[in-house]
């Protein structure tokens, strides 16, 4: 606790004073991230390095003090965390924010003197309740920092007057520590209401992983990503369905190749040496556990690889790419599905039906009537099942859709920042030759391509994005005063 | 024209006797000699993913097998559906795949690229491997007989030769009985009848949405169809819910006269002539007493009406499948002519491939 017992109070009258403090402070999720670092098996030395240098860039882009040494502060970070005592936010970051809190503190005033007035009309009146319920979370968590904040000046006045009595002052003191650390809880409870949240984190999502260039080679690595995710779901416990859909291309219900029709074409192929290409090929899953897509929403964009593909025969290394996308899932209450919005379609036998036909295809495609969105699944053994997941898919669709118009509309800085789930953007590398996989979006490269491929060690690049979020989230407040 | 009850019955005497003959030349032995026992002695097969793996062979043995199968299924191409709109060849390897999930116990195994010596767990012989495909692919048996098992909404129900495989149309009936129990309270107490149940599809789908205090009445006149539904009832845990009548249409139910919260049925309705041309998985393998309707098709139909106006509680539900439109708007003339004053909300309904195939309705 020592290194936190520094001065609390804000100087308000030397704004541009600069204070070189004698210990640095990091914040909360920052030392969590250092202790994970720590753990990291010996191939994972390098990463610290690129790490941290990529922490210290980030933290010179926004802020005036460096980060300490990192050698030499562990034990007080690691200590820091154990104890769970929240971390100090920067002088900055509280200035930015104590302006935000009086200037809601200041709306909600006149708010509440215009719902005074008589003379408001009704609409008026809707409005501004409205925007009053919206800010009544921080204003009580405002009422409650404001309170801790006068208890601490009380308990400051005591101790300067009963610096002569021990035991008072142990007692101020003590009482001191405990007002102290929770006004620091409520601070970063405070930052964390501030910051924009994105409300698909606690969802369940659908993983699409797609072939792009590179023909057979890429419907390989498609698997091979595909495998992978399935494993890193299998590890954290989560459910993974696979799905299996195929989008209609707009030219009526065809079937899609399963799979195993993939494997066995591959097989075929290279028994025959008979040029053949796969012109797409997608596979989907369902993933199911606690923060699915918080986790996850990261991994949309581009993946490439870089190796010999098992169909080259003069050795000659390829560059190949796999599209991914982490669609946070939806029920039919968030996307207000309706049954005359749908069109229904299974697999017709041509004839009668019924009794008249045995037949195990289960297929059923689902239209969007308004959108023009198709799914077609057909994995299932019932067709029943395969309409529940189709329908399951189309509501996540439908969501992502809404969930990227609402995007739009969101300031530049926004779109620039990472994790802007484009589909399109070029986010990692897997380099088989060389064994390294790198992640363009924070400049980690991990030396076990093996290890990801297993499932094991994504969280390397997933915690480092999350953190990136957390200061990019950060950034955005301290620069929109 | 009102059809009198021994005109009703007449059609099926003979395909009684026809069922018996032809299961001696398409059933195993296991299946005759169950036919032959007295009804209380009929044992249901247990499918193949609920068997034992109590066998082994060698992972490359296995592959030799699969990619035996997967070139027969290959070979097929087209053939069969230019002959009777059967499967063709990507349908054969996506059952293929399927039939390999219910026989090995390991599914990781399957997707191992190694051809080792390693050993996998199976619960069936590389040899009757080979025996269920040929049967597959050369006799044209259904895979969910080859199986053991069909996949129903979102159940797994046992099925065996003898039984009607439940078709994916069917699926519907239950929906529809859904939307009407969860706005009437009345009819998710009541006790409901399937009539005709086969493997049980309908009775357990119905116990699934009915509430608490439904009941269900599921009656076949095939005893290897109660056997068969009675195991499936009870391996959903419907045994307190669903009760297993023997006997003929409703013959097993005249104690719920004018009692009955709901009615349903997928009663046998192909013309007696369409027999012959039907397709070979079912025309060949599948009950004739399931399917064949008599001349125009409506025999058993016809008689469904009948039993509804009399068994039916004022306000109850009624549900029926159908050979589509032609047979639907029959039907509904009839229970508008014929049994003027008994039914309202007449409605047809259609199946997912665009097909006039139910009709529904209450009691008045």
């Amino acid at each position: 606790m020592g290194f936190c017992s520094g001065s609390t109070t804000d100087d308000h009258e030397s704004p541009h004073k600069t204070e070189k403090r004698s210990c640095g402070t990091l914040h909360f999720i920052s030392a969590r991230q250092i202790e994970k670092a720590l753990t990291m098996r010996f191939h994972g030395n390098f990463i610290i390095c690129r790490y941290l240098s990529r922490l210290r860039n980030q933290f010179n882009s926004n802020f005036e003090f460096p980060l300490p040494n990192f050698r030499h502060r562990a034990p007080f970070f690691l200590r820091s965390y154990s104890a769970e005592v929240p971390a100090q936010l920067s002088p900055e970051l509280l200035n930015i924010m104590e302006q935000r809190l009086s200037a809601i503190e200041y709306r909600t005033s006149c708010l509440n003197n215009f719902l005074n007035q008589p003379e408001a009309s009704p609409s008026e009146y809707a409005r501004a309740n409205k925007e009053l319920r919206k800010l009544s979370g921080s204003v009580d968590l405002i009422k409650e920092l404001r309170a801790k904040q006068k208890e601490i000046d009380g308990l400051k006045s005591l101790m300067a007057e009963c610096s002569e009595d021990k035991d008072m002052l142990n007692m101020a003191t003590e009482e001191m520590g405990q007002a102290v650390e929770e006004e620091r809880k409520l601070q970063n409870l405070l930052l964390k209401s501030l910051l924009p949240k994105d409300d698909a984190d606690e969802r369940d999502c659908i993983l699409e992983v797609r072939a792009g260039t590179g023909g057979e080679e890429a419907s390989l690595f498609a698997m091979d990503i595909f495998r992978m995710y399935e494993k890193y779901a299998l590890e954290k416990g989560w459910k993974f369905e696979v799905v299996d859909i195929a989008q209609s291309d707009h030219k009526g219900y065809k079937s899609t190749m399963h799979w195993n029709l993939l494997l066995a074409r591959i097989e075929f192929h290279l028994a025959t040496d008979v040029l053949w290409t796969i012109l797409s090929q997608e596979a989907s899953a369902a993933i199911a556990g606690d923060g699915v897509f918080r986790k996850l929403k990261f991994e949309s964009g581009i993946h490439r690889v870089q190796r010999v593909p098992v169909t080259e025969k003069s050795g000659r290394i390829h560059t190949s790419a796999v599209s991914v996308a982490i669609l946070p899932q939806a029920d039919e209450v968030d996307v207000q599905l309706k049954n005359e919005d749908l069109r229904i379609d299974t697999y017709r036998s041509g004839g009668s039906g019924g009794q008249h036909a045995n037949t195990t295809n289960s297929a059923v495609r689902v239209t969007h009537i308004p959108t023009g969105i198709m799914i077609t699944i057909q994995d299932e053994r019932s067709q029943h099942m395969n309409k529940a997941k189709a329908l399951k898919v189309l509501c996540a669709k439908l969501y992502e859709m809404e969930r990227l118009r609402l995007r739009s509309s969101r300031s530049k800085l926004r779109l620039e920042q990472i994790g802007s789930g484009d589909r399109s953007e070029r986010i990692r590398t897997y380099n088989f030759p060389q064994g390294r996989v790198t992640d363009h979006r924070v400049g980690i490269t991990y030396h076990s391509v093996d290890d990801v491929m297993q499932g094991e060690n994504l969280d390397v690049f997933i915690d480092a994005l999350l953190l990136q979020e957390e200061m990019d989230a950060m950034a955005t407040f301290s620069s929109s005063q | 024209m009102r059809l009198t009850l021994s005109s009703v019955y007449r059609p099926y005497s003979f395909p009684t006797l026809l069922k018996s003959s032809s299961f001696s030349t398409l059933c195993r032995p296991f299946c005759s000699s169950a036919l032959s026992s007295s009804p209380t002695c009929v044992k249901p097969q247990v499918p193949l993913f609920l068997r034992q793996p109590i066998y082994s062979t060698k992972l490359c043995e296995l592959k030799k097998w699969h990619d035996w199968a997967k070139g027969v299924a290959f070979s097929i191409g087209s053939t069969f559906v230019d002959s009777d709109n059967g499967p063709d060849s990507s349908l054969l390897c996506r059952e293929l795949k399927w039939l390999m999930e219910d026989a090995v116990e390991d599914h990781s195994m399957i997707v191992k690229d190694d051809d080792s010596d390693e050993r996998v767990k199976m619960r069936v012989g590389i040899e009757e491997l080979y025996c269920l495909w040929k049967q597959r692919v050369q006799e044209r048996r259904p895979f969910q007989y080859v199986v053991g098992c069909e996949h129903w909404r979102d159940l797994v129900l046992s099925v065996q030769e003898g039984v009607l495989i439940p078709r994916p149309e069917t699926e519907l009936l239950v929906d529809f009985v859904d939307d009407v129990v969860s706005e009437n309270e009345d009819l998710k107490r009541g006790v409901w009848a399937d009539l005709g149940t086969g493997s049980g599809a309908l009775a357990i789908g119905i116990g699934g949405v009915l509430g608490s205090e439904g009941r269900v009445i599921a009656t076949d006149l095939s005893p290897v169809a109660v056997a068969v539904a009675a195991y499936n009832v009870q391996r959903y845990c419907f045994q307190d819910k669903i009760e297993l009548r023997e006997g003929s249409w409703f013959e097993p139910l005249k104690d719920m006269e004018g009692k009955l919260a709901g009615l349903v049925s997928n009663p046998p309705y192909i013309p007696s002539k369409d027999i012959s041309g039907l397709q070979a998985e079912v025309g060949r393998h599948e009950p004739r007493v399931a399917l064949d309707g008599g001349t125009d098709g409506m025999d058993a139909l016809l008689h469904l009406c009948d039993g509804a106006a009399l068994m039916l509680k004022p306000a109850g539900f009624f549900a029926f499948e159908t050979n589509g439109e032609q047979q639907c708007r029959a039907l509904v003339d009839y229970m508008e002519n014929y049994r003027n004053g008994s039914f309202c909300n007449l409605e047809i309904r259609s199946d997912f491939a665009g097909i006039l195939r139910f009709v529904i309705g209450f009691h008045q």
